[in-house]
């Protein structure tokens, strides 16, 4: 077995806690990445983010004083954000559906659940680099493609259409002024939330978040 | 849905391509690609760190009792003191399994369940929080990895019992 070199990449870890923090730089730096930096918080990270030109975010979810979704948030929609693009895996120990999804919904690109393993986490960088997908800005969403695969046989409800994106939008971006557009706008005839958008409870394992993110 | 209505729900989505700046900055196989010898060290970072692990968990345990003794004495804002006892919690749910002990990861769960979006608490709550960090301390006193064999199923056995119990 032979596969990607990532010497070259840039990585940024966002976790508060030191002891994770060490344990995803060791995995990285055993993979073969040479220039990971680290943050402590979503607002450190983002600052972080203004200098250090990340290729990849590994971010933890629940986080002080900024979390992780709020960052996610800030790095897609927030009209200061210095690279929207950047591919975000969302590493933590929520493994609840509904959070499966938010973390989906605010642009992420790979959700992974703790407790880590090395494989597990090159598994996800391995799936960015051979996966890219477009971008894609509706409703109140910017961020990856949600829609993994094409699925000719589809019948379910149209996300797109129906405007049910949960997205907050940042304050000054893009996404609220369009929000705030939508809201002067005649209230549309109400839509019922998708199915598969539930909040179901019950943790998950890696390999059905993996599935879930794939439909 | 038509066809026709799927097609204009979906003109209105602005696709984007990124820029490639990841792809280009990788090469597949040569020298420091990643290989099975490179995963079987970035595994053994794992290890090696788990001798630490239970030096940083008994600094988790002092930051929690202390959390959870403070929120039993009503002295401070319940809610503080729950989101305390949750953030440290939630750390532990995830260093447990990554260091090779899936059973505190296992009852950090149930924990947790207790703590999230908790907003105030009495005495039958605050007894099954101390049973839950009870039973986190035998797992790492008694060094149960894995699934902690028959003491590690009884263990949990007894966890779930109470949980349906309520």
């Amino acid at each position: 077995m032979s596969d990607y070199n990532l010497s070259r990449l840039n990585f940024l870890i966002v976790d508060d806690n030191k002891h994770m923090l060490a344990l995803v730089k060791g995995i990285l730096h055993a993979l073969g990445v040479k220039n990971v930096l680290e943050a402590v918080d979503g607002a450190d990270a983002f600052k972080e983010l203004r200098h250090f030109p990340a290729d990849v975010i590994i971010s933890d979810w629940n986080m002080s004083p900024l979390d992780g979704m709020d960052f996610v948030r800030m790095v897609r929609t927030g009209s200061d954000s210095p690279n929207p693009f950047v591919p975000i895996i969302m590493l933590t120990g929520y493994t609840e559906m509904n959070r499966v999804t938010e973390a989906r919904d605010s642009g992420v690109h790979e959700f992974l659940a703790k407790p880590i393993s090395a494989k597990k986490l090159y598994g996800r960088i391995k799936s960015i680099i051979e996966h890219p997908r477009s971008f894609v800005r509706v409703g109140l969403y910017f961020g990856p493609d949600r829609r993994r695969k094409a699925n000719p046989n589809y019948n379910g409800s149209e996300r797109r259409k129906e405007g049910s994106d949960k997205m907050v939008p940042l304050p000054g971006s893009q996404a609220a002024e369009a929000a705030a557009a939508a809201a002067a706008a005649p209230e549309p005839a109400a839509t019922p939330a998708p199915a598969d958008d539930g909040g179901e409870e019950g943790a998950m394992s890696q390999d059905d978040i993996n599935a879930l993110l794939d439909m | 849905m038509s066809d026709k209505t799927k097609g204009a729900a979906n003109a209105k989505a602005e696709f984007i391509t990124p820029p490639k700046t990841l792809q280009n900055k990788v090469d597949k196989g040569g020298p420091g690609a990643v290989d099975l010898d490179a995963l079987a060290k970035a595994e053994a970072v794992i290890d090696n760190l788990a001798g630490d692990y239970l030096d940083w968990v008994s600094e988790d345990f002092i930051r929690l009792e202390v959390a959870f003794v403070t929120l039993k004495s009503g002295e401070e804002d319940d809610k503080k003191n729950i989101d305390a006892m949750f953030s440290i919690v939630h750390d532990m749910k995830g260093q447990g399994g990554s260091f090779g002990f899936p059973l505190m990861t296992q009852i950090c769960d149930l924990l947790s369940g207790i703590l999230e979006n908790g907003e105030s608490f009495g005495g039958r709550e605050h007894r099954a929080m101390r049973v839950y960090i009870d039973a986190m301390r035998v797992v790492i006193t008694h060094k149960l990895k894995g699934d902690g064999g028959k003491e590690g199923s009884q263990l949990l056995m007894g966890l779930q019992l109470m949980r349906q119990k309520g």
